[in-house]
């Protein structure tokens, strides 16, 4: 897995609830590690930061799993790029 | 100690839907909604456009220059809809009555145009001083102080900030404290301006607020809007009241207050089941006696949802018989106004026999199983009414209003 991603993903999630990052695998859900609406809002901040990316409500509200967390990341990310590639015409 | 019983002899507001009672009244009933693009700040940064504002709004036509150097855009609000409900009151002052008058407002965040611009001086232009009059702007207090200096009244004056609950806790406390003699004249609401560009990015970072509309126990419901505005009331005994031949709008009957001690953002369903509870019980009255509940609504997944539960907690059966709606639909939620509002909607609403409606409904939501008074008012003479308020950090504030002459 490239997982650079997967990676910074769950040193973020460790780092908002103060866990081991062992703890955290792609098949962890939110509900799982004990987050709650604060800490998903802390989440996002961090992510946000982290990957400089802006992760709309909506697809905020869907996640539950951490590997839906980094595949959705990747998703922004790829979004991103694919704007700063698109030729300014 | 006997318990006097409390009238409310005068009623001011401003808000999204208007200047004065009249206008936000007549919005109400014609279920308008006072939310849209927001234009006081630069929302192009942001991931909501939409909000509550007071549009049209020229501080020049109520103050004069001098006084507005000195009044945030919240305090403005508060001294409008005091002077409002001071005229509608026709309450003479005698120098007694300055001295034995209670101001009690309600703020979740007090003067944030004047501190938002104090840390753009700083942090963004680079600059080494901020405005000179920065703290008496800033101050949540500031409202209450400028309707006792307007008005020279000297009697207990106070700010309370207890954020979406706040306007509920002032009335009430000022209900008390007509209630138990302590004064004999009380002029309580709350007051909140909070568009600003860093309160604004607060909100968007907790992710609660709608990238549409507020739509208040509909399934499609995506969050709150917020609002602005300044709501206050005259309150009396309701003997005095009638000894001067005032206006009586309508009674507040009881105050209940609970805290959830569970969570800073998450509501439950036991703290405002014990504040309901406690109001009904300090009004003397049944759950069956009450007809109409203006409710917290905020249009947020949660709220909504536990609102529903704690009313058929309390109300049981006869919930089915209750109509239930969020005015926030077209006021939007002015934090520690929010009560004050509702508290002018709710008493206006016992006196005409009329309930406003939740606007901009569309589907029921299963969650919500109430009679939301759908976009639509409708006529029902009603004895008792209750209004909710919920807070952040789990405070509740609940008041119950007796329709005067019933």
């Amino acid at each position: 897995m490239n997982d650079s991603v997967a990676e910074k993903v769950v040193r973020a999630l460790a780092s908002v609830k103060h866990l081991p990052r062992e703890r955290i695998t792609l098949e962890s859900s939110l509900q799982d590690l004990g987050f709650d609406s604060l800490d998903l809002i802390t989440m996002l901040f961090e992510l946000e930061n982290e990957f400089d990316i802006s992760i709309p409500d909506d697809e905020a509200r869907s996640v539950s799993r951490v590997r839906d967390i980094v595949e959705g990341v990747k998703r922004l990310l790829a979004a991103t790029s694919t704007d700063l590639a698109a030729p300014a015409d | 100690m006997r318990q006097r019983r409390v009238a409310v002899t005068g009623l001011g507001a401003i808000c999204a839907l208007g200047q004065n009672v009249p206008e936000f009244w007549k919005g109400l009933c014609e279920g308008q909604s006072g939310i849209g693009p927001i234009e006081s700040v630069d929302v192009s940064g942001l991931r909501f456009q939409n909000g509550a504002e007071v549009r049209g709004y020229d501080p020049a036509c109520y103050f004069d220059s001098s006084r507005m150097d000195l009044l945030d855009r919240f305090a403005q609000f508060a001294v409008l809809a005091a002077r409002e409900a001071l005229r509608d009151s026709g309450a003479v002052w005698t120098p007694e009555l300055r001295e034995t008058t209670a101001v009690v407002c309600g703020s979740s965040v007090g003067g944030q145009n004047a501190q938002d611009a104090g840390f753009r001086e700083l942090y963004k232009l680079g600059r080494g001083r901020v405005h000179p009059l920065s703290i008496p702007r800033i101050m949540a207090n500031a409202g209450a102080c400028h309707i006792s200096m307007e008005f020279g009244i000297t009697g207990p004056v106070y700010t309370l900030s207890t954020a979406c609950s706040s306007a509920n806790h002032a009335i009430g406390l000022a209900f008390r404290m007509v209630g138990n003699s302590e004064v004999e004249m009380a002029i309580a609401g709350g007051s909140e301006a909070p568009f600003s560009l860093g309160l604004l990015k607060a909100w968007e970072a907790m992710r609660v607020i709608a990238p549409d509309t507020c739509r208040p126990f509909s399934r499609d419901r995506r969050g709150m809007i917020l609002g602005e505005g300044g709501a206050m009331l005259v309150l009396e005994p309701l003997e005095a009241a009638r000894a001067r031949g005032a206006h009586i709008h309508a009674e507040i009957a009881g105050f209940g207050m609970s805290s959830d001690a569970h969570h800073i953002a998450q509501p439950s369903v036991e703290g405002p089941v014990r504040a309901m509870r406690a109001a009904l019980r300090d009004a003397g009255v049944h759950p069956q006696q009450v007809g109409y509940i203006n409710a917290h609504g905020t249009g947020t997944p949660g709220n909504d949802a536990t609102e529903t539960r704690a009313i058929h907690e309390v109300f049981g059966a006869h919930t089915h018989q209750l109509a239930v709606s969020s005015t926030k639909s077209m006021h939007g939620h002015a934090l520690g106004a929010a009560g004050a509002l509702e508290a002018v909607a709710t008493t206006v609403a016992l006196r005409e026999g009329i309930l406003p409606p939740t606007a901009n409904f569309t589907t029921p939501d299963p969650e919500c199983n109430l009679d939301v008074v759908p976009n639509q008012a409708r006529q029902a003479k009603v004895e008792f009414a209750v209004s909710n308020s919920f807070a952040f950090g789990g405070l509740n504030a609940v008041l119950v209003f007796r329709a005067h002459g019933s």
